[in-house]
């Protein structure tokens, strides 16, 4: 029976192997900044630890019974593990810390002379499914924003870029200014209006065709390109809308006294079309559009909230502000407030609907609540319909994880008595 | 000192009132390099960051204008404060 149970655990490398890519490409996805994220070094240290670990747990196997839910810890020594890779002591000291961060390792504890014990997420063994932390609710978040904020660093192109293909010279206004006169003066044509117009490069069309004339083909096209431009027309008014809301609302909360001009208020448009709604270059429906504006303007609240409470909380002018190679106080760096809000509310709300399940097994056991007459396996139906409508896997894993362990205590309870 | 073309490029210019009685006039600088695009915006920053900080108590009034035949007003200022 025991060789049966000890069958059960016997790991297979390929398989923890996967899991721990998984774990770690899971984690990288969840981090904004490059720096947070896992590089190669930590995944091949990871790797390394899970391959001895695994060896150890195999010859354990076959030594005695394995409990899957008490699993001994790694022990190996620094040392080891440093001539194993070929680096020093430290830097394994280092990637140990960074795979406790990322909650690779869940503990380690230092035996002076044994050396080291570590116990690494049983998630990677594949023993249990822990809850995931609204990873797949994150990775929700990141969609829409992901896209206006790159998630690697903007090298240089490796190929050599023509001067002549970025037309200097164009007519398309980017600093908020059209010269109207031969002498360069300022017109009093909005830019507002031409976000769209950048984001699709549609008025440099004309220019260098190399064709002088128009074919049938063409005339055809340039009837589909028309209907295009009508949607496109509409598109544009519906992104210009969200942009200049965006700002009064900014305004209106973070720079209630601020008086502007119009090229002022004009160049803060175009910084805010460029920095807060990526130029608008996302292929995304309207409703998804909505969907980031209205996270948009949660961070102008949070924002708000920040500089209303208690010590010197300042931030720079909004034409500074919204700069899109602002880096450092920019409006960018709320992303990262804001999903790390939208986590602890999704958190927030699992844990109070998993405590109501727990309180109404425990009513259920005891006879008491309104599900009293109900079967266990009627209870368990209704509390996974009224799970379900959330649509949150990581809840439905954490409800299942609950069950478990209630019904693990409770035959627990029923054998000590 | 701007030369009489930059003076006549610039995008904006300001009449400031000095408590002394003078009245002077200064154009904008609108460009960030030698071959940018002129930024309007960033030429106002500038004359007000003048008015503010290198003029600093010494004007009554200080009006911005555009730097063309019957430009109208952008901004004005009147004892360290901005009016529109």
């Amino acid at each position: 029976m025991e060789n049966k149970e000890n069958q059960r655990f016997r790991f297979d490398f390929s398989t923890v192997f996967g899991n721990t890519k998984k774990y770690i490409d899971s984690y990288n996805t969840r981090q904004t900044q490059l720096t947070d994220k896992l590089n190669a070094n930590h995944r091949a240290t990871a790797e390394m630890i899970i391959r001895l670990y695994l060896k150890q747990l195999n010859q354990a196997r076959s030594l005695e019974f394995l409990n899957s839910e008490d699993l001994p810890g790694f022990t190996t020594f620094n040392s080891s593990l440093a001539k194993c890779k070929g680096c020093t002591n430290r830097t394994i000291i280092n990637h140990k810390e960074r795979l406790k961060r990322a909650g690779f390792i869940l503990k380690e504890e230092h035996r002076g002379a044994g050396g080291v014990e570590l116990w690494v997420n049983p998630e990677v063994l594949g023993i249990i499914n822990l809850p995931t932390c609204a990873v797949n609710r994150i990775a929700g978040i990141k969609g829409t924003g992901s896209l206006f904020y790159p998630e690697v660093k903007n090298f240089h192109p490796l190929v050599h870029e023509l001067q002549e293909q970025k037309n200097i010279n164009s007519s398309v206004d980017k600093s908020g200014v059209r010269p109207a006169h031969s002498h360069g003066l300022s017109a009093g044509t909005p830019s507002t209006a031409s976000p769209a117009d950048k984001a699709t490069g549609t008025q440099e069309h004309h220019k260098n065709m190399g064709k002088n004339v128009a074919s049938a083909s063409d005339k055809e096209q340039s009837s589909t390109k028309k209907q295009e431009q009508v949607s496109g027309e509409a598109g544009r008014i519906f992104s210009l809308s969200l942009v200049c809301q965006f700002w009064e609302y900014a305004r209106k909360v973070l720079y209630p006294g601020i008086i502007l001009s119009d090229p002022e208020e004009r160049e803060i448009l175009n910084l805010i079309w460029a920095s807060v709604y990526g130029k608008f270059r996302l292929k995304a429906t309207e409703a998804e559009l909505l969907d980031y504006h209205e996270s948009a303007i949660t961070r102008v609240d949070i924002v708000a909230r920040w500089l209303s409470r208690k010590g010197l909380h300042w931030i720079p002018p909004p034409h500074l502000y919204f700069h899109p190679n602002n880096d450092r106080n920019g409006f960018k760096k709320t992303w990262q407030w804001y999903v790390k809000q939208q986590i602890l509310k999704l958190e927030v709300r699992n844990q109070l609907l998993i405590q109501q399940i727990k309180a109404e097994w425990q009513q259920h056991q005891a006879g008491r609540g309104r599900f009293k007459q109900k079967t266990r396996l009627q209870l368990f139906r209704v509390q996974q319909k009224r799970l379900s409508q959330y649509r949150d896997e990581s809840l439905m894993q954490a409800f299942h994880l609950c069950l478990q362990r209630s019904l693990h205590l409770k035959k627990l309870k029923d054998n000590a008595f | 000192m701007l030369s009489e073309r930059e003076r006549k490029e610039a995008l904006t210019k300001c009449i400031v009132w000095f408590y002394d009685s003078n009245v002077c006039t200064f154009y904008s600088r609108d460009k960030t390099h030698k071959k940018a695009q002129p930024n309007q915006a960033l030429g106002i920053r500038r004359l007000e960051k003048m008015l503010m900080e290198t003029f600093k108590g010494q004007w009554e009034t200080a009006i911005i204008y555009e730097n063309r035949r019957k430009g109208k007003e952008i901004a004005k200022y009147k004892r360290g404060v901005r009016i529109f």
